[in-house]
């Protein structure tokens, strides 16, 4: 591990003023409207579930409460010098490793509590948590090998790096997450410059591997929620059910949706897990092609300036923990959507911002805060 | 800058990914765009159409069932509430069925896979909702109820049950009802029933299943995922409640005849018996009793697959309304044919003597007398009176098969009568063309004998039988018997008011008919019924006696016994001279083998009963059972 203090004095010796040029106002702003569409919501479905809409409990409540924290989390990540996550990255990944590992244990009996006390001891947050902490382990092993990234050594150590802790998301199951890493390690080696043959000759390996995975890691729930996204209307009331109601529900919004809180999936239950990952569901029967084409136009935005932010990183770290932070987001973008909108397969994996789910939003604020941390504690290379 | 000296400049980065990162940005939002403009601009009416169709639904409201009262007012049947439970298939989840099943099972006492089987045999779609119980425990209703959230697509239904009284007695007459089958479903459709509604099955519940059922509403609601009704939107048209039922059944006279043959069965050792009572100036049936019966409360709370199958195995049949739905020799008692045809067609006249012998020969084969010794030249009342088979052989021979069958047919035998019941049976007439279609050869000339005395071809139903006597007893006019009396609205006016339907007028004059009359007054006084004359009212009738079967080892036949009586209007004062009989009754035995005619002691019985005769005239004696043929 290597500790740089030059780099601290660096950033010391400049004004504050300077380093708050640097912080990223438009990424926030991005992230922070896109939190508010997740608000809104968890607001239309707490508003049609009936009842007082910020009573402890509901959905609405428990939103605006996870917004605070992801905000004072946001905040510490910022003020805290990220070069302190090279310090500690290895110590970092073995604490990763051991969450995923005890919501294993823990995990099981424990499941489908929300109350926003018990985050810790959730298996669905512990692996939101694990993503970003996943990026950061990345970001530093690759900046570690930078101008050796064209050997395959490099890659594979990568993959290495990965695959305990992928291998304990599976065996959770979790088939979105471990999805999620695969794509953060595919976006990070690809924007660090890695050998595009040895990359294409993975991905060559992982396309043969996925008969192998298909016979044997899959458990059946997994594969018949796979192939029913190709025809939903074999099983209306099985695996396709969710698929058919939630086409439904985008495809009954229209061009301007039913407006807020107006939508009938969501109020008459015909949408189960409207506030988790299917919630796009919900955006697109109340907000219509109008409103999802804002929040893509906002995620299009954030992912933007995650990419700049990256560009403009003269720390290789800020390069990988951008371009990570950005493959993570876009991949998570289209997989849910794509479920929601039937061009995708079901796997379990939330809609960055929107999805109601304080491990999820805490996670990003993280992300993001560290991005900024990394934006605000080096002087800018040129654009 | 020294700072900058110490890292790769940033120009060292690949411009290319960044832009390569972009381009896959839009490709994966524009795939994005493109598959939500497809469902929600291209798409989006259709979509929106299949929400609408989520939320509301339109469903029936049922109507209440019209109920059913005997001719006093005393009703036979009641709505009562009951739960029933059902499911709609395409609200449970496959994934989660099994586990439903289970759920269910456990809380209805049911097999899960007799729960399984009923959804699979479901008639209707996957959107209908099948009956899975019915008359739910109250208990067990709302624990289902309230746990709708784990058993998704299982709903809980009140709706009204048939309730019915003395079920037993008047299931033959009433009936039941059951649920719509799949077979009748394509059809019943049409006109507004429901996958999982009841429909009358048999008896007057299914005859007057129109009336009685009257018109479902129809009104949109609101429900949510689990299939619960959130609001009404809209009532379409409101429910049109049944019309009632009131029958010419009077539930003292149905008590009265199944007391008498109960007495007459169990004497005799009986397993099958009828009596049939019957107003000869109306066609009003005042009761009708058929043993061995079943109780229409089974049906009406659903009976269990052990309890029907039993019901169908039985052999004597207790599903059958013997009266109606089976079919019989008539023997002797089908005399009154050939001799109303005799005088008719004047071939003979009320004082022609006829020579009775032991027995008529026609080429090798010989016909006997009953008693294998005649009684010498009898007039018609005389001859109907012993019961003479050759006397009515010659009668038979005189009309030809030919005639002696369109008198039957005249008599309403070989036809319906149009009883307001389910399952009536048509009988059979044989004439030539009958013999030739159904055996392909003529009618031999022994054949006209037996016809004559109803040991031929010929069959019977027991309500044909009465009725052809009561149209002789009457004076002519062949009646359509009915059940029905009135169809009386849900506001208590009459609908249906009673009118004697008539299916048309003997060809014989009132003459033949008073002589047929007071032949059969013969065979009571005659005392080929024994005690019946010395009974303190005048009681007319015939008894038979009908070979069936086959031969045991002495060369015997089984024998069903008959017995049709009637008494004039006043049977006190008057005689058989006018056709005024309000009253007729006929008992059926089957297989009775008794020493006497089980059947008229059957009707004697009622009769003392009906008339309040204290002093008991049934000859016990009579009814041991053996393998006697005694008379006929």
């Amino acid at each position: 591990m290597r500790v740089e203090p030059t780099r601290v004095q660096d950033w010391t010796s400049r004004s504050v003023g300077t380093a708050w040029r640097a912080f990223d106002i438009q990424l926030t702003i991005y992230a922070a409207l896109l939190a508010c569409v997740g608000l809104a919501m968890a607001y239309s479905n707490s508003a049609e579930n009936g009842g007082d809409i910020l009573v402890a409990g509901a959905t609405f409540t428990r939103g605006l409460l996870w917004a605070g924290i992801a905000i004072v989390v946001f905040i510490l990540a910022t003020a805290f010098d990220y070069k302190w996550l090279k310090t500690f990255a290895w110590p970092l990944y073995f604490v990763n490793l051991g969450l995923l590992a005890s919501s294993l244990f823990i995990g099981d009996g424990a499941g489908g509590s929300a109350r926003w006390v018990s985050i810790f001891g959730l298996q669905f947050q512990f692996s939101e948590l694990a993503k970003i902490l996943m990026i950061v382990v990345l970001a530093n092993y690759l900046t570690a090998r930078w101008g050796r990234l064209d050997s395959l050594s490099a890659i594979l150590g990568a993959c290495l790096l990965v695959v305990p802790a992928w291998i304990l998301v599976m065996l959770q199951p979790d088939l979105g997450t471990s999805l999620v890493f695969a794509a953060v390690l595919a976006g990070m080696l690809f924007m660090s410059g890695a050998n595009l043959r040895w990359l294409g000759a993975l991905a060559l390996l992982v396309v043969a591997a996925i008969p192998v995975a298909w016979t044997y890691i899959l458990r059946d729930y997994q594969k018949q929620r796979l192939i029913s996204f190709l025809d939903p209307a074999a099983d209306p009331q099985g695996s396709g059910y969710q698929l058919l109601q939630s086409q439904i529900a985008v495809g009954s919004g229209g061009m301007t949706g039913k407006g807020l809180t107006n939508g009938t999936q969501n109020g008459l239950d015909f949408l189960p897990v409207q506030t988790t990952d299917f919630v796009f569901a919900i955006l697109g029967e109340e907000l219509g092609f109008i409103g999802a084409m804002i929040v893509f136009l906002l995620f299009i935005a954030l992912i933007w300036r995650l990419l700049v932010d990256a560009w403009r990183s003269r720390d290789p770290f800020g390069l990988l923990f951008g371009s990570g932070l950005a493959s993570m987001v876009l991949f998570q973008l289209v997989v849910n959507v794509g479920m929601v909108i039937g061009i995708m397969p079901i796997t379990g994996i939330p809609l960055p911002f929107i999805t109601h789910g304080g491990a999820s939003l805490i996670s990003l604020a993280m992300g993001l805060g560290i991005m900024q941390s990394i934006n605000i504690r080096q002087t800018r290379a040129e654009w | 800058m020294s700072v900058l000296s110490g890292e790769r400049p940033a120009s060292d980065r690949s411009i290319l990914r960044f832009i390569a990162f972009g381009v896959a940005v839009i490709i994966g939002v524009g795939a994005l765009t493109t598959r939500l403009a497809f469902l929600q601009i291209a798409h989006s009416g259709q979509y929106a159409e299949l929400s609408d169709r989520n939320r509301s639904v339109l469903q029936a409201i049922p109507s209440s069932r019209g109920l059913i009262f005997d001719r006093a007012g005393r009703p036979l049947v009641t709505n009562v509430p009951s739960f029933a439970v059902k499911i709609r298939p395409a609200d449970l989840p496959l994934s989660q069925r099994d586990a439903v099943l289970t759920r269910l099972g456990g809380l209805l006492q049911m097999d899960p896979s007799d729960i399984n089987t009923e959804i699979d045999s479901n008639p209707g779609s996957r959107f209908d909702l099948v009956r899975i119980a019915q008359d739910v425990p109250e208990a067990t209703a709302r624990l289902i109820a309230e746990a709708h959230l784990e058993l998704p697509g299982v709903e809980v239904v009140v709706e009204a049950r048939r309730e019915y009284a003395d079920g037993p007695m008047f299931s033959q007459i009433v009936g039941y009802t059951g649920p719509v089958t799949a077979e009748q479903l394509p059809k019943l459709k049409d006109v507004g029933y429901l996958p999982d509604d009841m429909i009358g099955r048999t008896g007057v519940e299914a005859v007057y299943e129109e009336q009685l059922r009257g018109a479902y509403g129809a009104e949109t609601v609101e429900r949510d995922a689990s299939g619960r009704k959130i609001q009404v939107l809209e009532t379409v048209r409101p429910a049109r409640a049944g019309d009632s039922l009131m029958l010419t059944i009077d539930v003292r006279e149905q008590a009265l005849a199944q007391r008498a043959l109960e007495w007459g069965m169990a004497e005799a050792g009986l397993k099958r018996g009828v009596v049939i009572v019957m107003n000869p100036q109306t066609g009003e049936i005042l009761a009708m009793v058929s043993l061995p019966t079943y109780d229409n409360n089974l049906f009406a709370r659903g009976i269990s697959q052990s309890d029907f199958d039993g019901l169908l195995k039985d052999p004597d049949q207790p599903l059958l309304n013997h009266a109606i739905a089976e079919q019989y020799p008539p023997g002797s008692t089908y005399k009154l044919v050939a001799g109303t045809g005799g005088l008719a067609d004047k071939l003979i006249t009320a004082d022609t003597r006829l020579d009775t012998k032991p027995y008529l020969t026609i080429g090798p084969y010989k016909y006997v007398e009953w008693n294998n010794r005649g009684w010498g030249p009898l007039s018609i009342k005389e001859g109907f009176g012993h019961s003479s088979d050759t006397f009515f052989y010659q009668v038979a021979g005189m009309l030809g098969i030919d005639r002696l069958g369109w008198w039957a047919q005249q008599y309403g035998f070989g036809s319906r009568t149009g009883i307001d019941l389910s399952g009536e049976a048509a009988g059979i007439v044989p004439t030539n063309q009958w013999k030739l279609d159904t055996f392909g050869q003529a009618i031999f000339p022994g054949e006209v004998y037996q016809a004559g005395i109803g040991q031929g071809f010929d069959v019977v139903t027991p309500i044909q039988l009465l009725n052809a006597y009561c149209a002789m007893a009457n004076g002519g006019r062949l009646l359509q018997p009915r059940v029905v009396r009135e169809v009386i609205g849900p506001d208590g006016t009459v609908v249906e008011p009673f009118e004697p339907t008539l299916i048309h007028k003997l060809p014989a004059s009132s003459k033949v008919l008073r002589t047929m009359r007071e032949a059969a007054r013969t065979v009571v006084t005659i005392r080929h019924t024994y005690n019946l004359a010395d009974l303190p009212i005048k009681v007319a009738g015939k008894s038979g006696t009908a070979e069936f079967g086959l031969r045991d080892s002495k060369g015997r036949l089984p024998f069903h016994s008959w017995f049709v009586g009637f008494v004039p209007k006043d049977p006190y004062k008057d005689d058989f001279s006018k056709g005024d009989s309000e009253l007729a009754v006929l008992a059926f035995a089957y297989d009775s083998r008794t020493k006497g005619n089980v059947a008229t002691e059957i009707v004697k019985y009622y009769m003392q009963l009906h008339f309040g005769i204290k002093k008991d005239y049934r000859n016990v004696g009579l009814l041991e059972r053996g393998n006697f043929y005694q008379s006929n």
